[in-house]
């Protein structure tokens, strides 16, 4: 399986995967500084500025955005490969569709789980230096907070890549679209938002795990289906 | 000699027509067979299916003596293909392409996929792009990644399309010398007669998604017959005087005022004569052949064979 995954990883454009990877490392590293000290300056309600504990709760949904990098790979590993008929090559070789699926969703979900703990380690660095020179957090973090953002960090990557692969299944194995695969991570990505809009109140914790079983059974369905859903 | 694949009523059905129907397929160990039908006959679907690329609605595939099914697909490791045409990652190089190939099927000789490089004449294209390369060089491209690992069956799916004519000799060369000197089998499809009777030894002939005839050229060569056609307006004693004047035993009337002579050693001259001496008007007289075309041309038609 490894192998394979390595396989998945050589057959992309390299270059430009990690030129993404690369700017969504860089915007996410500066957005919890500037949602403290541009977006949330004027309001008093917004506490996430009072103290590290509360400013890791700014930090998660921040690296939500790394669904979008898992609506990109599904596009590279599965939709361009059924484009391009390259796919056809893959299902010549004495591997089962469901390794071959098996294999690519696996691809996906290390890639985003691995991208997204570097950027909260890169976004959670950079906050700190930029909080001890411009002081947007209140006080110093204390080893709990190091703990649970330590904690948060793996988990909540976790949570992202398998979130991640919710769209796998019906816009990426199914339909083959690349424009609603980048449509649903967009919304995944903003359900905090979307649901206090609805004014639903949902612990998140509840949502984050109910999104990764979505995930989980989109890969599968995807893997259960794949013989089905046309050759090529 | 063994058949090294095999098919048993194989049929593929898409949103319910069916495309391929019953196909009992035999190709044994050693052979060029050439799979000959028109386009759209099915010749691609049922290339797809032996190996692997769509999976058989019923029927099975017997491979290397193993059944092929989606779980048990390790024969594949023992067969090189070209389907449709030779698909590669654009953005990657020639070696990358084959490395990664190699790689899937378990084979890694970074010396063989030079050698196989050579021999289609790629050396030194090894690190371009293969967006950078020409449809040719592709299709080349194409039969190194199927036979770097020396496999013992290659299956390509009209191997000379989009070839110039030096293309299509080398191509053919190509397979001649792969199938002598490494005993490699070949199933290769067209739609061009002359281009399959050059190579194949043994041909399969698709008609709306079914295999109706298979068959050895040197079987057809022996059938295929060498006749004097001859037109005249007195048929019947005509026959007669070749009957019974030149003992001929292997005469046809054809279309009411033709005779067909299949007797092996009659000659225009010595038939003329006779006929003149008996003062019978020749409209026609002319030796034929029946070539390869015509017997397929009647297998195509559903017409008897010649001979």
């Amino acid at each position: 399986m490894v192998k394979l995954m390595e396989l998945e990883w050589r057959k992309l454009e390299r270059n430009k995967v990690i030129g993404e990877v690369l700017i969504y490392w860089i915007i996410i590293m500066f957005m919890p500084t500037f949602f403290l000290t541009v977006v949330f300056a004027d309001d008093p309600m917004i506490a996430f500025g009072r103290s590290y504990s509360d400013a890791i709760h700014l930090m998660l949904p921040i690296q939500m955005g790394f669904l979008l990098f898992g609506a990109s790979l599904i596009n590279h590993v599965f939709i361009e490969e059924y484009k391009n008929k390259t796919i056809a090559l893959s299902f010549g070789y004495p591997i089962s569709r469901k390794k071959l699926v098996q294999a690519k969703a696996m691809f996906i979900a290390v890639a985003v789980f691995f991208c997204t703990l570097v950027s909260f380690v890169l976004s959670g660095i950079t906050t700190y230096v930029l909080d001890q020179m411009m002081g947007v957090i209140n006080g110093e973090p204390t080893l709990a907070d190091f703990m649970t953002y330590a904690i948060r960090a793996v988990t909540h990557s976790m949570v992202i890549a398998l979130a991640s692969l919710i769209p796998l299944f019906w816009f990426g194995l199914w339909k083959r679209l690349v424009i609603p695969t980048v449509i649903c991570a967009i919304v995944l990505m903003q359900l905090p938002t979307i649901l206090s809009m609805l004014r639903v109140t949902l612990n998140l914790d509840i949502v984050y795990a109910i999104i990764s079983l979505l995930g989980m059974a989109s890969v599968y369905l995807s893997v259960k289906l794949v013989n089905r859903l046309g050759d090529q | 000699m063994n058949n090294i694949l095999q098919t048993y009523d194989l049929t593929k059905r898409i949103n319910g027509k069916t495309i391929i129907s019953g196909v009992n397929l035999h190709v044994k160990q050693g052979d060029i067979y050439g799979l000959l039908g028109s386009n759209g006959a099915g010749k691609t679907t049922i290339m797809k299916m032996l190996t692997g690329l769509i999976i058989p609605t019923s029927g099975e595939i017997m491979l290397f003596g193993k059944k092929l099914t989606e779980d048990t697909k390790e024969g594949l490791k023992r067969m090189g293909s070209i389907i449709e045409y030779p698909i590669f990652f654009e953005h990657l190089t020639a070696m990358e392409n084959l490395q990664i190939h190699c790689e899937y099927l378990g084979f890694y000789d970074k010396q063989a996929i030079l050698q196989t490089l050579e021999m289609v004449q790629l050396q030194g294209n090894e690190n371009k792009k293969v967006k950078e390369f020409s449809l040719g060089m592709k299709q080349r491209l194409g039969i190194v990644r199927a036979a770097i690992t020396k496999p013992e069956l290659i299956v390509l799916d009209e191997p000379t399309n989009g070839l110039d004519p030096i293309g299509i000799k080398d191509m053919r060369d190509l397979i001649r010398s792969l199938n002598k000197e490494y005993g490699i089998t070949f199933l290769l499809s067209s739609h061009i007669l002359g281009e399959i009777e050059q190579v194949a030894g043994r041909i399969g002939v698709v008609q709306s998604g079914k295999l109706v005839d298979e068959v050895a050229i040197s079987d057809i060569r022996q059938q295929r017959s060498d006749y004097i056609e001859l037109a005249t307006s007195h048929v019947q004693k005509t026959a007669y005087l070749l009957e019974h004047e030149l003992h001929m035993t292997n005469i046809k009337i054809v279309q009411g005022e033709k005779i067909r002579i299949y007797d092996a050693g009659a000659s225009i001259g010595e038939i003329s004569k006779v006929l003149i001496s008996h003062e019978i008007e020749i409209q026609g007289i002319q030796k034929h052949s029946s070539t390869l075309e015509d017997y397929f041309y009647n297998q195509f038609q559903g017409g008897d064979k010649v001979g």
